[in-house]
């Protein structure tokens, strides 16, 4: 939580001395509450002010080690808001009160779960022991809680001799003790602290906890989890509740801790209403949820549930990549193939086991996009299909040889089976839902049939060597001759490539438009030509050159593109945009600077985090998006992705200004309460001399089209104001470039004249 | 110095919806605090639970706790009278599976005529599920509407694509609730509401069924939608997110993996009964907890714990 400059302010000595270096106390105080200057500079601030901005500054919960797994550390109320970043562990119980058969089996159940779910271990990860008034049988019963290992083991006793025994019995384990309480929490204090684990404390309402946590943490034990469970179910949840709330939304940091919340005790041997409960606490700040026994009937749905809650809302869920046979699939079954995106994989194993069809699931490697998400992104091609066949030895794996791809994908058919020549590639349904009839009613064993008749003869194949250089005249040769059209009527103006004006990058030439990919496919220029004029007559700075994957002619296709377009108009600048940078590496070859130098778009500070060599190795401008995996949760990461990607760019020579940097515009609908840290990273990169551009129109995607402009041009307008300096958008919005120029207006980029929309 | 919590409770309110007449109708919604938040402020009516009643009848209840409970039923009607009987059960929801073109594809007649047996023999309030086919839903509401009219029931629920017919004939006609139903996207409730009201629809005769997924199936996005619908409507009084929430979660939970698998196929995660029952709870429990103000169950043992866990919170 920030605090703010007026609030130290009003704690400074106020006697503008200047010994600090700022000409007044009120100045220093900004600078202190940006982070700019330490508050120790000034020599005459008191220690509440030095006090009250440590405070700030430290996390609202603390972080506790627990085993393996840390709890707490959480920064907000909801996940919607940031994310919650420690989920919460499962306890079974131990008592003394059981018989020894009744323990035996409670510790082969606690034992029994342990399986996988996403890439997660799921298993019973706490032993809660419970003393019922038998100290010898305790230290006995917490010796075998620790002994099943890989379990912390949760020592729950209020008499301190038998914690101290207990403690000293299996302190290799680790152990929580919970038994603070307002008689003895010094004691236990001692135990905790000298054998180093964490302490668990208790009180009779929250006034008590709230007194002994203050009193444990002037002892010095910041270590603590508090044991929020009290007589009633209905105030166990206000406390669970007010603890959080108190410690992130009230800022007071002796509630900031992890919870224990003991539904054993609290439902009396029902154990469907342990499970209704521990539902809502998983939602609702429980940090260690005991209950009485956990079998797979309980951890199925509340650990599926954990797993959905405790994921960042702005990083997709991800399947491990691999082989997985459904239905009792053999090697002699077929393959289908799909995305990692978890969902994806939900809908499709589920769909696949309906249909009662034994067939091998294939899970490619798609940074957890869906299917067309990832398509566009190249994460999804032929390439990566091809690796992941490699990787996992299919051929060897697998005798079958039919692969079925997503409907969605159907224009990949071609080059998965150039890629994979022994396989019969089939195109599945568009949905998963429709993937029961299609399994049943076995088409695709007639199109894997048509699919084998169809291979051409085992010809030489042409060995393409992906690192091989480039052979410029051979491309150059290769391509059609360039259709000028003098017909068009578009004139690109002459430009200064140093005008501080607004940058406008024409997106409408992009193969996920059918009409484009159609003239892409066959290299017709007229529908290229035709897009691009009309941009040009709507004022766009550059146009964009979107070639899709392009994996078989990306050098000949993107060599002829840009030939094509700046030789028909006056050589305008271009951004290339494509996955493929064999075809980025062969259009600069031909391209001409005279209005700019190109872009290569885009570079990213993950896995194409190498388009920036290639643009520095080729004196280009870059798109930097600042992300890695998925979009970054805050300014903090964006930043961090920036100055990641700025480093590189400046070690390998280039100039700061041609590195644009794009913060990723979201999504109005799903993504409001995000838009404004977009809109703030914006003033970050400026403040800092760097250019920035970005897919504006991204913000009002799904919104109905009349409505689509009138957004478009609010959020350009504030994004100028915050220093963007170029955006790609569609220069045939008349609204958004009317607002764009008059925004350049304002801004001074242009001299005013009353024809200024004209110009 | 005892520490005094701050309290937490808004201006705005969720609106407070009556189902039914007469002695067993039933209120959801009216509260001005986070879900089951009883220390900042009374909570005005407790979540409501309804028994899922599909049209197949018996042949659908395979579970050996339904068939105990169902026992010597032999109609839906005969179902819908032991229903009225079960612990904590509040409302029934007649759910028109059977109505599927694509499906049993049951004439609209042959529909109305079982929501007006059932609606003779009983006296909870009845809600209406469709079969998601959008023109026989469409017609079905109408009708039903029609039918069961003066009875005050809740058609679940009028979409994008046919709130106008729905709306019009439900909500204006005869005068019944009308369901406003988005599949997890917060701004299409939003825009649902807007539509319907400017159509003329009372506000306080809305109420949403915004979607639902079992957990450990994108539950993240029930979630955090329930969170946001819930800030804005009671932080931001935003008069458009204000209706009460129903829930339909044993459609979704009966029909995973966790529930279907026999204990033949799957040994080791032993009962199917009790899977599915946990799968329910889990489900269920976490939509209360996210602020939905009605729930739609099915299983005798889920209701009941349901009803326990409400009591017990509220």
């Amino acid at each position: 939580m920030a605090v703010k400059g007026l609030d130290i302010f009003k704690l400074s000595p106020k006697k503008n001395c200047k010994e600090c270096g700022s000409p007044t106390c009120m100045a220093f105080c900004m600078k202190v509450a940006q982070g700019a200057i330490e508050i120790t500079k000034c020599p005459y601030m008191s220690e509440e002010a030095i006090a009250l901005l440590s405070e700030a500054t430290a996390p609202p919960m603390k972080t506790i080690t627990v085993g393996e797994h840390k709890l707490g550390g959480e920064t907000v109320m909801m996940r919607h808001e940031k994310t919650l970043v420690n989920r919460n562990l499962f306890a079974a119980t131990l008592c003394t009160c059981m018989d020894d058969a009744k323990v035996e089996e409670r510790i082969e159940g606690i034992k029994k779960v342990d399986y996988e779910r996403i890439g997660e271990r799921e298993m019973v990860e706490c032993v809660f022991v419970h003393d019922a008034g038998d100290s010898a049988k305790f230290v006995e019963l917490c010796k075998k809680a620790a002994a099943i290992g890989d379990r912390t083991v949760i020592i729950d006793t209020k008499d301190v001799d038998t914690a101290k025994a207990a403690v000293e019995a299996i302190k290799d384990n680790k152990p929580i003790l919970n038994g603070a309480n307002k008689d003895n929490f010094a004691a236990m204090n001692e135990i905790a602290t000298a054998a180093g684990i964490v302490l668990g404390v208790h009180g009779a309402d929250l006034s008590e906890l709230h007194d002994i946590v203050a009193e444990l943490e002037k002892a010095g034990n910041k270590n603590l989890i508090l044991d929020v469970t009290a007589e009633t179910i209905k105030e166990t949840f206000a406390n669970a509740v007010l603890v959080r709330r108190t410690a992130i939304k009230d800022g007071d940091r002796t509630f900031g801790y992890p919870s224990i919340v003991n539904l054993g005790v609290l439902c009396d041997h029902n154990e469907h209403l342990e499970t209704a409960l521990a539902s809502v606490f998983v939602l609702k700040y429980g940090s260690i949820i005991v209950m009485d026994k956990i079998g797979y009937a309980e951890a199925l749905p509340l650990y599926g549930l954990r797993q959905n809650i405790f994921t960042d809302p702005q990083k997709p869920m991800k399947v491990a990549p691999g082989i997985y046979p459904i239905n009792g699939a053999t090697p002699d079954d077929p393959c289908a193939l799909t995305v990692d995106f978890a969902l994806t994989y939900f809908l499709v194993s589920g769909e696949l086991e309906r249909s009662k069809v034994p067939i091998n699931l294939l899970i490619t490697d798609a940074s957890g996009m869906s299917v067309l998400t990832a398509w566009a992104a190249g994460k999804f091609s032929s390439t990566s299909v091809k690796k992941f066949f490699d990787e996992f030895d299919l051929a060897n794996k697998i005798n079958n040889r039919t692969l079925i791809i997503p409907g969605k994908v159907a224009v990949m058919k071609g080059e998965i089976q150039d890629k994979l020549p022994e396989w019969n590639v089939v195109v599945g349904t568009r949905e998963a839902v429709e993937l029961v009839k299609y399994l049943k009613d076995g088409e695709y064993k007639a199109a894997a049939e048509a699919a084998a008749a169809s291979k051409k003869p085992a010809e030489a194949k042409k060995t393409v060597d992906a690192d091989a250089p480039l052979d410029f005249e051979k491309i150059a040769a290769s391509i059609p001759a360039i259709k000028i059209r003098a017909d068009l009527d578009a004139h690109y103006k002459q430009r200064d490539p140093e005008s501080p004006k607004f940058v406008t990058i024409g997106e409408r030439i992009h193969c996920i438009s059918p009409v484009i990919r159609e003239a892409m496919a066959t290299f017709n220029p007229d529908p290229i030509l035709e897009r691009a004029a009309q941009q040009i007559k709507a004022g766009a700075t550059y146009l964009d050159v979107n070639i899709g994957p392009a994996e078989s002619n990306g050098p000949e296709l993107m060599t002829w593109a840009v030939k094509l377009l700046q030789e028909n108009f006056n050589n305008v600048p271009l951004a290339l945009d494509t996955a493929n940078k064999k075809a980025i590496e062969a259009g600069i070859k031909v391209y001409n600077r005279t209005n700019g130098k190109p872009i290569v778009n885009s570079a990213d500070a993950g896995s194409r985090i190498s388009y920036i060599d290639l643009a520095a190795a080729n004196d280009a401008i870059c798109v930097a998006l600042c992300s890695a995996d998925g979009i970054a949760k805050d300014n903090e990461e964006r930043m961090m992705h920036c100055h990641h990607m700025l480093e590189r760019g400046l070690s390998l020579g280039m100039e700061a200004t041609d590195l644009w940097f794009d913060p990723l515009f979201l999504v109005v609908k799903g993504m409001q309460d995000k838009q404004m840290d977009v809109l703030n990273a914006i003033k970050l990169f400026a403040d800092e001399g760097l250019k920035s551009t970005g897919g504006l129109s991204n913000n009002s995607n799904g919104a109905p089209k009349n409505v689509r402009p009138i957004m478009d041009s609010a959020l350009v307008a504030m994004a100028m104001m915050q220093g963007l300096t170029s955006a790609i958008v569609n220069p045939n919005d008349l609204r958004l470039m009317e607002t764009i120029k008059s925004c350049d207006i304002f801004k001074n980029n242009e001299l005013y004249s009353d024809s200024y929309l004209d110009v | 110095m005892p520490f005094v919590p701050k309290k937490q409770a808004f201006n705005a309110h969720i609106n407070e919806v009556v189902l039914g007449v007469g002695e067993k109708a039933t209120a959801i919604g009216g509260q001005n605090v986070l879900p089951f938040h009883s220390f900042d402020a009374e909570i005005k009516n407790a979540p409501k639970i309804g028994v899922e009643l599909t049209d197949f009848g018996m042949s659908e209840y395979t579970m050996p706790g339904e068939q105990a409970f169902y026992a010597g039923c032999e109609t839906v009607v005969d179902m819908a009278k032991r229903a009225e009987t079960m612990e904590g059960a509040d409302f029934l929801c007649l759910h028109f599976e059977g109505a599927d073109p694509n499906g049993a594809n049951k004439s609209v007649e042959e529909c109305v005529a079982l929501a007006k047996a059932v609606s003779d023999a009983v006296t909870m309030p009845i809600v209406i599920m469709g079969c998601k086919n959008i023109e026989k839903d469409t017609e079905l509401f109408n009708k039903i509407a029609e039918a069961l009219a003066g009875k005050n029931i809740l058609v679940l629920s009028a979409r994008d694509e046919n709130y106008k017919t729905v709306g019009a004939s439900a909500g204006l006609a005869y005068n019944q609730k009308v369901g406003a139903e988005s599949a997890v996207d917060i701004n299409l409730a939003k825009q649902l509401n807007t539509v319907m009201t400017q159509l003329g629809v009372n506000a306080q005769n809305i109420v949403m069924n915004i979607g639902s997924a079992a957990a450990g199936y994108g539950y993240e996005y029930v979630a955090s939608t329930l969170d946001r619908i819930k800030d804005a409507a009671l932080k931001q009084a935003d008069g458009m997110l204000q209706m009460p929430i129903m829930t339909p979660v044993s459609s979704d939970t009966w029909g995973v993996k966790e529930a279907v698998m026999s204990e033949a196929d799957m040994p080791e995660w032993g009962s199917q009964e009790e899977r599915g029952i946990e799968m329910e709870i889990t489900t269920a429990a976490a939509v209360l907890a996210g602020g939905s103000d009605a729930v739609i169950l099915r299983h005798p043992e889920a209701i009941k714990t349901i009803a326990a866990m409400i009591r017990a919170l509220i």
